[in-house]
C-alpha cells in the first residue's frame, strides 16, 4: 500500500509538472497581454502532432522533441500575428470568440491532414522500462524524465524571467503595460515572443504526454479546461502561482483517483461513488479556493 | 435595411413557415431539423440573457444543457424499468412534469455554479464557469448508474397531454411554442424594472451600487434564470434525440450555445435563434459537402469577431440595440 | 446640539508605506453644507470612497443616523440613505437621462428585481422622474442617451440620480469639476435650496462655490484635517492661509 501510495505520488507530480507547461504560457499570456486564450489547447495538439509526425519520419525521438517546439511556436507566431495582436485591447468575450474559432479551424485542420485514428509516439528505448527506486519501488523511468525535464523547465523560466533583460521586460509588461511601452519597448516584439515562449511549452507538453498516452484531435481541450482550473488556484498572472496550482491539482486529481474508489469499496461495498467524486475533486477544490480566496493562493487581491 | 421589430416578426414567422411547408410536401427529416433549430434557439436564448443582458461570459451552459436532458433522461429510465427514483419517486414521461424537473435542476445547478463564480469577474468567470461545465461532464461519465459514458436511451419520446409527440409536426409545434414563450418571457424581463438593472449593471456596476441595489445578486438572479431556460432546451432535446449522454455536457457545446448567440447578435431579442437557425443551415448545407465544416464554421465565426460584432441582426437591422 | 447625520471618527487608511488618510474626524448636521477642501493628493477621493463603502478603512468608525456602518458595503449604505455623485461621471452611457434617473428610482423603491411589468408602467413614478430632471435643468434632453451629453448635462444627470434616491445625506465628490461659470452658478443655487431636504457632505475645487455654499468647512492636507470652522474662520486661519489657500481666498 505504502509503495503503490509513493508511485501515485509521482504520478501525481509527473501529472502536475506537465500541467504547470501548459498553464505557464495561459498565465504569461494573461499576465502580459491580457488574453485569454483557448487554443492554448490547440498549440498542445500541433505539438503533439509535429512530434509524432517528425518520429514517424526520422525515428529520432530528440528530433521529434525540438518539432513539437517549433512547429507550436510557429503555430503560435502565425496566429498571434495575423489574428490575436488585433484583440488585445478588445473585450474578453471577443478573445474567447476568436480563440474558439481558432480550436475548431486547428482541430477539424488537423483532422483533414492526419485524419481521425491516434497516433502514438514510443518512448525511446534508453528510457522506456522501469526503474528501482530507493526504498525497492519499480516505477517507469520516462516518467521520472517527464517530472525532471519539467522541473528543469520551471527553473529555466525562473531564471529567464528573474535574471534577464527580456524576462524583466516580461515581469514589467505582466505589471503594467503602457509604463513598458512608454520605456520604448518595443511591446509588439515583446508580445510575439512571449506568445511564442507560451506555445513552445504547450507543444512541447503535449508531445511529452502524447508519448504516454496517445496523440489525438481534441486531446488539448481538456487539458486547457484543466490549466484553467490550476490558474483559477494558482492566482491568475502568476508564474509561480501556476506551479502551486499545478503540483496541487496533480497531486488531486491522481491520489483522489486512486484513494476514493478504494475508500468507497470499504464503506459501500462498490467504488462507484468514490468515482464519482474523485472525477469532480479538483473542481471541489477550485470552489475551496474561490470561497477562501477568490483571486487565488498567489493572486493579488483585485 | 429593415427595422427590428419586422426581422423580429419575419424570422418568427419563417421558422414556422418552413416547417408547415415540410410538413405539406411530406418531408419529415426536415422538420426534426426544424425542432433541432428550435431547441438550439431556446438554449441561445437562455444564455443571451446572462451574456447579453448581464454581460456575464459564460463558457459552461452545457451544465445546464446537459442537467435539463439527464432530469429526462433519469425520469425516463425509471419509468421504463418501472424502479422509483431514490426508491420514493416514480419515474415519469410526462412533458409537463418532466420540463418543471429540468427547470428546477438547471436553476439549482447555476445557483451553485453562479454563486461561486460570481466571487470573481471578468477573465476568471469564463474559465471558472468552462470548468464547472467540464466537471458535470466528467460526472456524467463516471455516473455508472445512469449510462456513464454510454448514456441513456428513452425508448419512447415523452408525452404531453392532447399531442403525439411522436408526430414530427406536433413535436415541432410544442418546442416552437417553448420558444415563443421563452422570448415572451425573455421580452419581459429586458422591458422590466429587472431589466433595466440588468442592463445597467454590464455598463456601469458602480452606478448600480451607489443606487442601492447589489450587481452581484442582479447578476446571480440573471444567471439562474438563464441556466433555467438552457435546461430545459436540454429537455426538449433528449426527448428530440430520444437518447442522452455525457456530450451534452460537453465544452463544445458550450461553445456552439455561444456560436448562437453571437452570430445571430448579441443581445438582441431575436438574436439567438436567427443563429441557431443559421447554424443548423450550415451544419446541414456544409456539413453534406464536407467532413470538415467546423473548418469553415470556425473562419465565419472569425470574420464575425473581427469585423461585424453585431452578428446577422446587427447587419441586417438599422436599429442600433438600447441600453 | 442633535445628533449628527453623519459622522467619522479616526478614520485611517494606509496604501503600503502611504498613509492616505490619517485619524479623520468630521460630522455632518441636519441642515448643513459642510465642504471639504484639499489640494489635489491630500486624500479627498480616498476619504469619500470610504465614506460612500467602496474602500474599508484600516481604523475608525463611520457612523451614518446613529448607526455603525462601518462594515457596511456600497449597497447597504445606498439603501440607508446616502446618495452619492461620482467625480468623474459614472452615469450609465447607453440609457437616457429618464431611463438613468428611473434606475435610481427604483433603486430608491426596491422594485429593481421585479421581472415583471414594465420599468416605465408607473406614471406616477415616471413624472417623478421627470420632476427631477426637470430641477437639474435637463427637461430637454430626456431621451438623450448620457454618453451624447455634454460635461456639464451629465453632471447634472449625476445629481438628477442622487436626488431620485431621497437620499438622507448627499455625499457629492466635485459636482462643479468641468462646468463654465454659467453652469456653475447655477448649480450652486440649485445646491444651496437642496441643504435644507437632507445636509451635503460636498468635496470641491471651485472655492467660489465653496465659500459662497458651506455652512462650515474642513480642510485637508496630506490626508489630515487641518482646519474645521465657518468660511469666515476659515479664511482667517493662518495655517490654512499659510499650507493652502495662499491668495485663492475671496476677500
Amino acid at each position: 500500500m505504502t509503495l503503490l501510495l509513493i508511485e501515485q505520488l509521482l504520478n501525481g507530480l509527473q501529472l502536475g509538472v506537465m500541467l504547470f507547461l501548459m498553464a505557464a504560457g495561459l498565465t504569461l499570456v494573461f499576465g502580459v497581454m491580457g488574453l485569454i486564450n483557448l487554443a492554448h489547447g490547440s498549440l498542445y495538439m500541433v505539438g503533439a502532432f509535429a512530434a509524432a509526425w517528425v518520429a514517424a519520419q526520422t525515428g529520432s525521438y530528440l528530433l521529434a522533441l525540438v518539432a513539437s517546439l517549433a512547429a507550436a511556436a510557429a503555430a503560435g507566431v502565425l496566429i498571434e500575428t495575423l489574428i490575436l495582436r488585433r484583440l488585445y485591447a478588445r473585450d474578453h468575450l471577443d478573445q474567447v470568440l476568436a480563440t474558439f474559432a481558432l480550436i475548431l479551424i486547428f482541430s477539424e485542420g488537423t483532422r483533414a491532414v492526419f485524419g481521425s485514428f491516434p497516433l502514438y509516439l514510443t518512448i525511446p528505448p534508453p528510457l522506456s522500462g522501469p526503474v528501482t527506486l530507493p526504498g525497492g519501488i519499480e516505477y517507469p523511468l520516462f516518467r521520472l524524465v517527464l517530472i525532471g525535464a519539467g522541473l528543469a523547465v520551471a527553473l529555466g523560466l525562473w531564471l529567464l524571467i528573474t535574471r534577464t533583460r527580456v524576462g524583466i521586460r516580461i515581469q514589467a509588461g505582466a505589471a503594467d503595460r503602457e509604463m513598458v511601452s512608454a520605456l520604448g519597448v518595443d511591446i509588439s516584439r515583446l508580445y510575439t515572443l512571449v506568445f511564442a515562449l507560451g506555445a513552445a511549452l504547450a507543444g512541447l507538453s503535449g508531445a511529452l504526454v502524447g508519448t504516454l498516452q496517445s496523440v489525438e484531435v481534441g486531446m488539448g481541450e481538456p487539458v486547457l479546461i484543466t490549466a484553467f482550473v490550476v490558474i483559477v488556484i494558482g492566482g491568475i498572472g502568476s508564474v509561480q502561482g501556476a506551479l502551486v496550482g499545478a503540483i496541487l491539482v496533480g497531486l488531486t486529481q491522481t491520489l483522489g483517483a486512486f484513494l476514493l474508489p478504494l475508500a468507497s469499496t470499504r464503506l459501500t461495498g462498490a467504488p462507484d461513488a468514490g468515482q464519482v467524486l474523485a472525477s469532480m475533486l479538483i473542481y471541489i477544490l477550485m470552489a475551496l479556493v474561490l470561497i477562501v480566496r477568490p483571486q487565488g493562493l498567489m493572486g493579488r487581491p483585485a | 435595411m429593415i427595422p427590428e421589430r419586422v426581422f423580429n416578426w419575419a424570422v418568427w414567422g419563417g421558422l414556422l413557415a418552413f416547417a408547415l411547408l415540410a410538413e405539406a410536401l411530406g418531408e419529415t427529416y426536415w422538420l426534426t431539423l426544424a425542432a433541432r433549430a428550435a431547441i438550439f434557439a431556446i438554449a441561445g436564448v437562455g444564455l443571451n440573457l446572462a451574456l447579453g443582458n448581464g454581460g456575464l461570459i459564460s463558457f459552461g451552459h452545457a451544465a445546464f444543457f446537459g442537467v435539463g436532458g439527464y432530469a429526462v433522461g433519469i425520469l425516463a429510465t425509471h419509468a421504463q424499468t418501472y424502479t422509483p427514483l431514490f426508491g420514493l419517486i416514480e419515474g415519469t414521461q410526462s412533458m409537463p412534469v418532466t420540463w418543471s424537473v429540468a427547470i428546477v435542476a438547471g436553476a439549482l445547478a447555476a445557483l451553485v455554479i453562479g454563486a461561486l463564480s460570481l466571487r470573481t469577474s471578468g477573465a476568471y468567470f469564463i474559465m471558472i464557469t468552462l470548468a464547472f461545465g467540464q466537471m458535470f461532464y466528467y460526472f456524467a461519465v463516471t455516473w455508472s448508474a445512469y449510462g456513464g459514458e454510454d448514456g441513456m436511451s428513452i425508448y419512447v419520446r415523452g408525452g404531453f397531454p392532447g399531442l403525439n409527440t411522436l408526430d414530427p409536426l406536433h413535436f415541432f409545434g410544442l418546442s416552437f411554442a417553448v420558444l415563443t414563450l421563452v422570448l415572451l418571457l425573455v421580452r419581459m424581463i429586458d422591458r422590466s424594472p429587472f431589466g433595466l438593472a440588468l442592463n445597467a449593471v454590464r455598463q456601469s456596476p458602480a452606478r448600480v451600487e451607489t443606487v442601492g441595489i447589489s450587481p452581484r445578486r442582479l447578476r446571480l438572479a440573471a444567471f439562474v434564470v438563464s441556466g433555467a431556460i438552457t435546461a430545459l432546451a436540454g429537455a426538449l432535446f433528449a426527448d428530440l434525440n430520444r437518447y442522452v449522454s455525457p456530450a451534452m455536457f460537453s465544452w463544445t457545446i458550450s461553445g456552439e450555445i455561444m456560436i448562437f448567440v453571437i452570430l445571430g447578435g448579441v443581445a438582441r431579442l431575436m438574436g439567438p435563434v436567427v443563429g441557431a437557425l443559421v447554424f443548423v443551415a450550415l451544419e446541414e448545407l456544409l456539413g453534406g459537402l464536407s467532413d470538415y465544416w467546423h473548418i469553415w464554421l470556425g473562419v465565419l465565426l472569425l470574420l464575425i469577431v473581427l469585423f461585424a460584432r453585431g452578428g446577422i441582426t446587427g447587419a441586417l437591422t438599422r436599429e442600433a440595440r438600447r441600453g | 446640539m442633535a445628533d449628527p447625520v453623519l459622522s467619522v471618527t479616526g478614520l485611517t487608511k494606509r496604501f503600503g508605506a502611504i498613509e492616505a488618510c490619517s485619524d479623520v474626524s468630521l460630522d455632518l448636521h441636519a441642515g448643513e453644507i459642510h465642504a471639504l477642501i484639499g489640494p489635489n493628493g491630500a486624500g479627498k477621493s480616498t476619504l469619500i470612497a470610504q465614506i460612500a463603502g467602496g474602500l474599508r478603512p484600516d481604523a475608525g468608525s463611520i457612523r451614518f443616523l446613529g448607526r455603525d456602518v462601518t462594515a457596511l458595503d456600497t449597497v447597504a449604505r445606498a439603501r440607508l440613505g446616502l446618495g452619492r455623485s461620482f467625480q468623474v461621471s459614472a452615469v450609465v452611457p447607453d440609457y437616457s437621462v429618464v431611463e438613468n434617473v428611473m434606475l435610481a428610482l427604483h433603486g430608491r423603491d426596491r422594485t429593481a428585481f421585479r421581472p415583471f411589468g414594465h420599468a416605465f408602467g408607473k406614471r406616477a413614478l415616471t413624472e417623478e422622474a421627470r420632476a427631477h430632471a426637470a430641477r437639474t435643468h435637463l427637461s430637454d434632453r430626456l431621451n438623450v442617451p448620457a454618453r451624447s451629453l455634454a460635461h456639464g448635462e451629465r453632471r447634472r444627470l449625476e445629481l438628477a440620480m442622487a436626488l431620485a434616491l431621497r437620499p438622507r445625506a448627499f455625499l457629492l465628490d466635485e459636482p462643479m469639476a468641468g462646468l463654465g461659470q454659467e453652469g456653475a452658478a447655477e448649480l450652486t443655487a440649485l445646491l444651496s435650496d437642496l441643504r435644507d431636504e437632507a445636509p451635503i457632505l460636498l468635496v470641491e475645487h471651485d472655492m467660489d462655490a465653496v465659500f459662497a455654499l458651506a455652512d462650515r468647512i474642513s480642510v485637508l492636507v496630506y490626508g489630515r484635517i487641518l482646519a474645521t470652522g465657518t468660511p469666515d474662520e476659515i479664511r482667517a486661519d493662518p495655517q490654512v492661509r499659510a499650507a493652502y489657500l495662499g491668495d485663492e481666498v475671496p476677500a
